[in-house]
């Protein structure tokens, strides 16, 4: 045998892939051949090195949760897409013989369906808005430079408040989209955690999803006024965070009252 | 996607990211194109999970790092251009190139720096197949399945790749 072909056998003896008959007759030669002895050492000689200074390397936490955070968002979106379509399905099918319950409960899996995609959107837009330019569009602490900013923006002017007093300062406003809708999102502070407020008109936009729930380690708060829609989202704790909320809440029942424009103190 | 399917998707993926970090690190040479690429990887290999029945965990990780693999030759594609994108020839000679990361300065070792330098200049095709060897520890199957050439083709890869990182290591020393 030349000694090439050698080379490429020995390479493969070093890595465990030749058979036994060969290796055994590779290593017969090698005990007589100092070319193919050297040539052997050298390579060892390599992976020693490269087992001491190129070690694989580990995958950064942010990493993991980032991917985590997409996988979440990604696959439960798959996951209502595939739920509806079959329902849907279903229902049209009972709906021949039976139409008064197949429209009923045709109607509740929508329902359901759309509030676990509008989870879906509220968490994903507070999960890009965290990302690095993407948190506000307006940066003031001003409730009174926030809310004008809005103005022809949005066909609605949404309250915002200032709960600097409560520890919960206003850091600013972004335009989002949800459901296809524009909607006002206001960022609240609290220590180093971010809060962000989705709100929009509650006759006018998407509709449904649960009071409370726990996505990927982000609490989303859900609730409706007679004009608004809420939503609020952060990795903040979850007593703190319903303190938020109820603030929140507090302060647009009293802008409900004829005195509307003043905003309300805690 | 069944409820559940996620859990068993990211059970069976999941574990497999230092792995496809590390090909993605070598195949950007940056840590931030490196983590994007991972990112995309775990999306489109969340996509492809319905046609994915290995079971055995040397299959899904072969599986995911072509995937990563492939994501990261569209990402360089889509967002950058590479130097080293030039039409790739197995016999072309492409010199060391300086891609000094902080904490090889800082340490000062001669051999790990030139060695890491070494791998980072290696042309893609070699750099990947010497990650997969060395690195990750494939066979040569799985690494044939992953960078989609012949066992022979990886073979003889391997072989180039060894030889220049040799040389790298002792510059003093002529080819003989």
């Amino acid at each position: 045998m030349t000694h090439p072909v050698l080379e490429a056998q020995l390479d493969a003896y070093l890595d465990g892939e030749l058979t036994a008959d060969d290796a055994r007759e590779l290593e017969a030669h090698l005990v007589q051949c100092p070319d193919c002895a050297r040539f052997r050492d050298g390579r060892i000689a390599l992976r020693a090195a490269i087992t001491a200074h190129v070690p694989a390397l580990q995958a950064p936490d942010a990493l993991r949760e980032r991917v985590r955070a997409s996988l979440r968002v990604a696959g439960g979106a798959r996951s209502r897409r595939r739920i509806a379509a079959p329902v849907l399905w279903r229902s049209l099918a009972l709906a021949a013989s039976l139409a008064v319950v197949a429209v009923g409960s045709w109607r509740l899996a929508l329902q359901r369906a759309a509030g676990g995609a509008l989870t879906d959107q509220v968490l994903a837009s507070h999960v890009r808005s965290l990302m690095p330019g993407h948190l506000t569009d307006v940066v003031s602490a001003d409730q009174h430079t926030v809310k004008p900013w809005f103005n022809g923006k949005l066909d609605f002017s949404p309250p915002v408040y200032d709960f600097a007093g409560r520890g919960f300062p206003l850091i600013g406003g972004r335009l989002d989209y949800v459901s296809g809708r524009a909607v006002a999102a206001l960022i609240y502070g609290r220590r180093q955690h971010l809060i962000n407020v989705f709100l929009w008109p509650a006759a006018q936009g998407p509709a449904g999803g649960p009071p409370a729930v726990t996505r990927q380690g982000y609490h989303l708060l859900h609730w409706t006024t007679p004009e608004y829609a809420y939503w609020v989202v952060s990795d903040l704790g979850i007593a703190e965070l319903r303190d938020f909320a109820a603030l929140l809440a507090r302060g647009d029942s009293a802008a409900a009252t004829p005195a509307r424009s003043a905003p309300a103190p805690p | 996607m069944e409820p559940n399917e996620l859990e068993r998707f990211e059970a069976i993926v999941l574990p497999h990211m230092d792995a496809a970090y590390t090909l993605a690190r070598y195949l950007t040479r940056n840590d931030h194109d490196a983590q994007d690429v991972v990112q995309e990887a775990y999306l489109r290999a969340l996509k492809y999970f319905d046609g994915f029945r290995g079971a055995a965990g040397g299959e899904s990780r072969s599986w995911l790092l072509a995937i990563v693999r492939n994501t990261a030759y569209t990402w360089r594609h889509q967002h950058r251009a590479d130097t080293l994108a030039t039409q790739f020839d197995e016999e072309l000679h492409s010199e060391t190139v300086a891609h000094v990361h902080p904490e090889t300065v800082l340490l000062g070792e001669t051999a790990r720096a030139s060695l890491r330098h070494a791998i980072d200049g290696l042309p893609r095709e070699f750099r990947e197949v010497i990650v997969l060897r060395e690195l990750e520890g494939l066979s040569y199957k799985e690494i044939s399945d992953v960078a989609g050439v012949p066992v022979g083709t990886v073979m003889s890869r391997l072989a180039r790749a060894r030889k220049r990182l040799q040389e790298a290591l002792r510059p003093e020393r002529q080819e003989r």
